[in-house]
Order: structure tokens, then C-alpha cells, then sequence
């Protein structure tokens, strides 16, 4: 009676195994690169007043 | 164990275990919602309850997966699966908030209907970063819907066990599915590796004890046991099994609980007809063999649970020789009444 649900749930852990590392690693692997603001190119410029257009 | 239908079967064990889960809950809930709403100002409360319901749900599922090969490993760790399918429940409501709380946040603006939204809004299943990762969650609360609302004793009984264990192991689907929901949903717009190295050890260690679990326990279904005379196979000796417990050996591709009580020997089914719980790691409590998962009792002299209970496990023929238990292959009906062993000092019995 238990032998077909061990053999079953061996099945199903084995597939399990193969297939969800593999999902895991190819969607870090394949992820986007999302765009990093941009660095000012000079950082010691004073800020522009409020409601100033550059 | 119950003979009628009843709610909830509610005993102190169960009162701790619910008390100790829903106060585990609620403050993750808080700490999380708490520290997210410092870190992140911009945050909205609705993106917070969203993250807390999900993580939780999901940390919890690992919990809920862990727990069954943890106690075949060791038994200090029943006390855990007694009460699991309450654990399971709380799953899918946080999950279920987890859910509402995002198609109100992303698909109810709109001019569709909010499911619609969510079935139809991303069609990108060729593409791993953009895939559509919400339709992977939308299935596995599904999945959880379905056994959490199936898991009474009352659809154990009506759907029979065979027919409820297999639904029940759709949790693995749902947990597959929700690993591509993590994967391809927050690990794809969040990328602080912690998020991916918690995930990835969840997935290593829900793997790894269930393989650990099971390379055990096949060990004991491959022990091929001797035969001895009259069509019995040699089980086991009779000084290897402790008083009032059992030794479980594999017959006919079955298992075999053998107990040893009060001088005498009996083997019953290692089957509880409640969950398919082993029987062989339970004990002999007020005269009945006690399954230690949820406390279904048998009579081991007739596999059968004491009136008013109905529950029946087969019965096996045993012989002590020099020693050394016998066992006929073949079960008897369950239900059916084996006269015990007795142990003599002599060490042969009938």
C-alpha cells in the first residue's frame, strides 16, 4: 500500500532534483542588468536652486 | 481519533502548536513590516504587507516540507508533524494575502476584470527574465486552496487515503511553482544577493533532507530478509526489539511492525489507516500499539482499533525460534486475530 507512494514520492523528488536547481540558476544567470544612475561627473558642483531649469 | 464527523479534534497539544505558529506569524509579520517601513520610506503599505504575506508563506512552506523527512531522521521531531496540516492552512492564508493584497495593487486599476488582468496582462513565456511570474502564483494557491480545504479527516475518509496522499503531494507542484514565481519575479528586480543565497539554500535543504530521508529508508525496504522453515522468513532476534515497541522489517514489499509486549511478540501492518503513519515507531500504550503521528490505536493481537473505533491493519503469523522471530509473508485480513508469540526461556514459542 505504501510502496507505490515512496516509489511515487521518490519520482517526483528526483525530477524535483534535475529541474528546480537548473530554473534557479538560469533565472539568476539570465536575469536583466538593470541601468545604475550615473555617477555626476562632477560630484563637487553646487545644487541647482529649486524650480531652476538646467 | 475520531468515529464522527467534528470540526476540530482540539486538545492542549494542538491549543500550543496553533498559539506557537500564529504568534511566530504575527511577528514576523510585525518586524518585517516595522523594519521594511525604516528602510524603505517609500515603500507603500500595501507593497509591505505584500513582501511580509509572501515571505512568510513561502518560508513557511519550506517548513512544512522539511518537517516530514526531519522526523524520519529523527523522532525528536514529531511533536512538529502532529499538528502540520494547520501549518499548511496558515500557508495558503498568507499566501491568499499575498495574492489579493497584489492583484489589488497591480490589476484593479484597469479597464479588465482584475483575473483577467493577471491571466492575460503578460504573455512572455518564451522569455525567462520577463516570464510571466504571477501566473505561476495564481496555480500553486490554487494548489494550496485545494489542500488546505481538503485537509480534515473528513475528505481523509471520503476521498480514502490513497486518493487524498496523492492529492496531497501536489504540494510538490506548488512548490516547484513557486520556486519560478521567486525566481523570475523578485530575484529578477531585486538584486541583493541575500534574497537569492536564502533561496537558494531553502531549495538545497528541502532537497537534501528528503533525499537523506529516503536513501534511509530504502535501506530497510532492500533488506532482504532469510527464509526459514514452514514458509516463514527470519525476521529479527527477539533481545533486538525493546520492550513495548517494535522492530520493522520489509516482507513481501511491505512493511512489518513487530512489538514486544509483555512477553509475548505480535506483527501488524506498518500502515496507520489514518495517514499511512508508522505504526513500528510508535509504542505499546495501554495495551494498543499508538501511532506516533497522530495517536490512531490498534489492538496488536487483531490489528484492529479499540470499539468504538473501526480502523483495521493486517495481522501476520509469528513463530519464535532459538531466539529469533519468525514471520509468515503472507497477511492475514485486517482485522483478523493472530494468537501472540509467547517468549519462553527456553526461546522456542508458537
Amino acid at each position: 500500500m505504501i510502496q507505490p507512494l515512496r516509489k511515487t514520492h521518490r519520482r517526483i523528488f528526483l525530477a524535483l532534483a534535475l529541474l528546480l536547481p537548473l530554473l534557479f540558476l538560469s533565472g539568476l544567470a539570465f536575469r536583466h542588468s538593470w541601468p545604475t544612475p550615473a555617477k555626476p561627473r562632477n560630484s563637487a558642483a553646487p545644487p541647482l536652486p529649486p524650480a531652476a531649469t538646467p | 481519533m475520531s468515529h464522527q464527523y467534528q470540526a476540530i479534534g482540539w486538545n492542549r497539544q494542538k491549543r500550543v502548536y496553533d498559539v506557537v505558529v500564529l504568534t511566530g506569524v504575527a511577528l514576523y509579520i510585525a518586524l518585517f513590516i516595522g523594519f521594511g517601513a525604516l528602510l524603505f520610506p517609500y515603500a507603500t503599505a500595501e507593497t509591505l504587507i505584500i513582501r511580509a504575506a509572501g515571505s512568510a508563506a513561502f518560508l513557511l512552506l519550506h517548513v512544512v516540507l522539511c518537517i516530514g523527512p526531519l522526523c524520519r531522521l529523527d523522532s525528536r521531531f514529531l511533536p512538529l508533524l502532529y499538528n502540520r496540516r494547520h501549518l499548511g492552512v496558515v500557508t495558503f492564508l498568507l499566501g491568499a494575502v499575498h495574492g489579493i493584497f497584489a492583484i489589488i495593487q497591480f490589476h484593479s486599476l484597469g479597464d479588465k476584470d482584475p483575473l483577467v488582468s493577471l491571466l492575460t496582462s503578460n504573455q512572455n513565456f518564451g522569455s525567462l527574465p520577463d516570464f510571466p511570474f504571477q501566473q505561476l502564483g495564481f496555480l500553486a494557491l490554487w494548489i494550496l486552496f485545494l489542500m488546505a480545504a481538503t485537509s480534515h479527516d473528513f475528505w481523509l475518509r471520503n476521498l480514502t487515503p490513497p486518493i487524498w496522499k496523492t492529492l496531497h503531494m501536489l504540494v510538490y507542484v506548488a512548490y516547484a511553482l513557486l520556486i519560478g514565481h521567486v525566481t523570475l519575479g523578485l530575484l529578477q528586480s531585486e538584486t541583493n544577493p541575500v534574497l537569492a543565497i536564502a533561496t537558494g539554500t531553502g531549495l538545497v535543504t528541502v532537497l537534501g533532507l528528503h533525499f537523506a530521508a529516503g536513501s534511509r529508508e530504502r535501506v530497510v525496504d532492500l533488506k532482504k530478509l532469510n527464509p526459514a522453515g514452514k514458509g516463514f522468513v527470519d525476521a529479527c532476534s527477539v533481545e533486538s526489539i525493546p520492550e513495548k515497541c517494535a522492530a520493522v522489517v520489509s516482507v513481501s514489499g511491505e512493511r512489518v511492525a513487530i512489538f514486544k509486549f509483555d512477553g509475548k511478540i505480535s506483527a501488524i501492518s506498518n500502515v496507520c489507516r489514518h495517514q499511512n503513519g508508522p505504526l513500528g515507531e510508535g509504542k505499546i500504550i495501554d495495551g494498543c500499539v499508538t501511532c506516533p503521528w497522530h495517536g490512531y490505536q490498534y489492538l496488536p493481537e487483531t490489528g484492529a482499533s479499540p470499539p468504538p473505533f473501526t480502523e483495521k491493519v493486517s495481522t501476520f503469523q509469528t513463530q519464535i525460534v532459538d531466539g529469533r522471530v519468525w514471520i509468515d509473508p503472507k497477511p492475514k485480513a485486517p482485522g483478523t486475530r493472530v494468537e501472540p508469540s509467547r517468549i519462553s526461556e527456553a526461546g522456542v514459542s508458537s
